[in-house]
């Protein structure tokens, strides 16, 4: 039957649909059509038909940069998450100076990333960077080394250095877990419930299903990854740091569009079926359990 | 009513503003050109101050009818980035930096830059040095302007050199290992070496050095299957170990590299006479005590070899407007002027493609350059000149590789074959 307002309903929709049209639909079209086609830039050469999947399959560093990017998903989709849950769940029993701490805690966030990680390269740099200094001056001297400039060390160096920016999803985590009634705390405080058993009881049920979102978008931003690697190391050293989002880039540097669009369309791939398989199971356990309760 | 009076205040901002856009256009379109510069002869490079004086000038002589913008484009890497990703989505900007090698000549194949061979055919061309002109022209078409000129020695600085009981720099691969013995043993860095940035660009230039001093002029004919370049790799692999370079150079750029150097860590480093205005500013001392030789001969190589190379031309976005190209042309022919570019080249000690003459009161270091360009038995370009982005870019992954000891030298060049496909 038709909606006697079908005319209104369409009248509000088409800009929304226009605009993701052309700015989401459209582009992710361009993006799967070019990765067949080789074009240096200047020109385009024809179709290219799988060559350039095929080129990026047989690359050494692709398969590094796959690796690196499931690494970067699980760190921040578990790491952080399970960071800014802990931050959040502390803070939200206000404790002397919460305000401020949560303050402090979000400050990162609204700091340029490029400036950030000029920061950390000073830090970690093997000549003159604090943590070396700090480690020789506590007597741990022999740990000191060239912690962006060695296979070993490169990836976690650039990894935990992300990972204490908690503050964008501990303001999240925070918000939801302030919402719990407080009803719900002193009944278990009666009951002779421990802060222990009060989070693991009645918070962490309870946030679940923030936490679950929170975790996919850290995860969708772990597949995205590019700039403070781009900026730490470059990929380097030996290719060990690589991600997708680097040899994407780096194909445009070498005038390879075709190449560049296919690893964007192959990243497009893999960050929808991870996201979709967490949705499903995760997400699934999550409402139910927020159906029973 | 408070409201209302925001509502209406901010609507009056938008109305100006946009009013202001609209008027500040049709200022452009009332007869004067406007061409946009991007550039990164900007901020901290040596050449930011005359190339600004420079455009400020024909801005000032050409007043009403031609005004050219210079837009900041500090980092280079970033810069080629913009450049590529602005050329392949049809943005051309008006007049650019070009920077000429195998990957970058793709884009004489296309339509966007324009074609200046006949300009260049005429009296123009009486102004540049030989050879130039020919270096920027493919398949018969010419469609940058030769400009800035890179010549790479060796440079050391004597007082560190002194201190650890050295005189001239070495002229061969054993005095130099022996040299880096004696400044290790007085607490001296012998040399800086990079594996990051676009290019490892300290370390391809002691590449090219090398491979130049294996095989001599005709280094570049040799395809990268060649064992020149394995053996330049293990000549190479040895400056990371035994403590020759500093412990940041894996995964160091060109400011680390070059830092070292200017803070008097390192004894010996590699880069071009642009660099002369940077470190007359940020370390007047080093400035004073740096000189410039040679790179060292390897076991029966040739000596007095110089990597010497196009650095950087100027190219102009392809116009059907007369009016526009005529604009272009003219600020192209006023970049170049002889005497322009000398004061460029005296002010920043960069080198150009152009034939001019030096005064009296040029920089030291500028003229041990030149010195050292006449004295040079042969120059052939860098490694970076001869092979596309994607194996210079593999160049520095692959050498971190080396260093760590995570690939042979074989490997190393099996790394970069494999990215040459």
């Amino acid at each position: 039957m038709r909606n006697k307002h079908w005319k209104a309903i369409l009248l509000f929709l088409t800009p929304t649909v226009v605009l993701y049209a052309l700015f989401f639909v459209f582009p992710l079209g361009y993006v799967f059509f070019v990765s067949f086609i080789r074009w240096s830039g200047a020109i385009p050469t024809g179709f290219a038909g799988f060559q350039n999947y095929l080129d990026i399959f047989h690359n050494p560093t692709f398969a590094v940069s796959i690796r690196n990017n499931i690494i970067w998903a699980l760190s921040l989709g578990i790491g952080q998450i399970a960071l800014s849950a802990l931050v959040a769940m502390i803070l939200a029993r206000g404790p002397w100076g919460w305000r401020f701490l949560r303050t402090v805690y979000f400050l990162p966030n609204v700091i340029s990333q490029v400036a950030i990680s000029m920061m950390w390269i000073a830090i970690y740099n093997a000549e003159y960077g604090a943590l070396n200094r700090i480690l020789e001056q506590i007597g741990l001297g022999h740990l000191a080394r060239n912690w962006l400039g060695l296979v070993e060390t490169a990836l976690p160096a650039i990894i935990i250095q992300q990972l204490l920016y908690v503050g964008y999803f501990m303001i999240i985590i925070l918000a939801s877990t302030m919402s719990i009634p407080t009803s719900y705390y002193e009944a278990a405080q009666i009951d002779g419930a421990s802060v222990l058993q009060q989070e693991r009881y009645i918070t962490l049920p309870l946030i679940r299903g923030i936490l679950v979102t929170s975790s996919i978008l850290a995860m969708a931003y772990g597949l995205r990854h590019f700039e403070a690697t781009f900026l730490m190391t470059a990929g380097g050293p030996a290719n060990s740091t690589s991600v997708m989002g680097i040899m994407l880039f780096n194909n445009l540097h070498f005038l390879q569009y075709g190449r560049a669009n296919a690893i964007g369309a192959v990243l497009i791939v893999l960050g929808a079926l991870i996201i979709v398989t967490m949705r499903r199971t995760i997400g699934r356990q999550s409402e139910e359990i927020v159906a029973k309760g | 009513m408070k409201h209302r009076v925001l509502f209406l205040s901010i609507c009056l901002l938008v109305v100006l503003a946009v009013y202001g856009d609209l008027f500040a256009a049709a200022q452009k379109e009332g007869g004067e050109i406007v061409l946009t510069f991007p550039t990164f002869w900007v901020g901290q490079d040596s050449k930011a101050g005359p190339i600004a004086d420079l455009v400020q000038q024909f801005n000032a002589d050409n007043a009403g009818k031609i005004r050219v913008v210079i837009e900041a484009n500090p980092d280079t890497d970033g810069y080629r980035t913009k450049l590529n990703t602005s050329l392949a989505a049809g943005v051309v900007p008006d007049i650019f930096v070009f920077n000429p090698d195998p990957t970058t000549f793709q884009y004489y194949d296309a339509d966007i830059l324009m074609d200046i061979t006949e300009e260049l055919k005429g009296a123009w061309a009486q102004d540049f040095a030989p050879g130039y002109i020919e270096a920027s022209t493919k398949k018969g078409r010419a469609k940058t302007v030769p400009f800035e000129t890179g010549l790479t020695p060796i440079w050391y600085n004597q007082e560190l050199f002194g201190r650890a009981g050295l005189g001239d720099f070495p002229k061969n691969f054993d005095d130099f290992w022996a040299a880096a013995e004696k400044l290790k043993a007085a607490g001296i860095v012998p040399t800086s070496q990079m594996t990051g940035g676009a290019n490892a660009w300290t370390s391809m230039l002691w590449y090219s050095h090398i491979l130049a001093s294996i095989s001599g002029p005709e280094v570049w004919k040799n395809p990268l299957t060649h064992p020149q370049y394995v053996q330049a790799a293990e000549i190479l692999l040895r400056m990371y170990q035994d403590g020759n370079t500093t412990k940041d150079a894996v995964g160091g750029d060109a400011g680390v590299a070059g830092g070292h150097y200017m803070a008097g860590r390192t004894a010996i480093f590699i880069n071009g006479p642009w660099y002369i205005g940077r470190i007359k500013k940020d370390a007047p001392a080093v400035h004073a005590v740096t000189k410039l030789a040679h790179a060292p001969a390897v076991k029966a190589g040739a000596y007095g070899g110089e990597i010497g190379f196009q650095l950087s031309n100027l190219a102009a976005a392809n116009t059907k407007d007369p009016a526009r190209k005529a604009a272009v042309l003219k600020f192209l022919r006023w970049m170049t002027k002889p005497e322009n570019v000398k004061m460029i080249s005296e002010r920043s000690g960069a080198m150009f493609a152009l034939k001019y003459q030096l005064g009296a009161q040029v920089d030291p270091l500028l003229k041990q350059f030149i010195e050292i360009s006449s004295s040079a038995k042969f120059s052939v370009g860098h490694f970076e000149s001869q092979y596309p982005v994607a194996v210079t870019q593999e160049l520095g992954q692959a050498l971190g590789a080396m260093a760590l000891g995570k690939a042979t030298a074989k490997e190393f060049v099996q790394m970069l074959i494999q990215a040459s496909k």
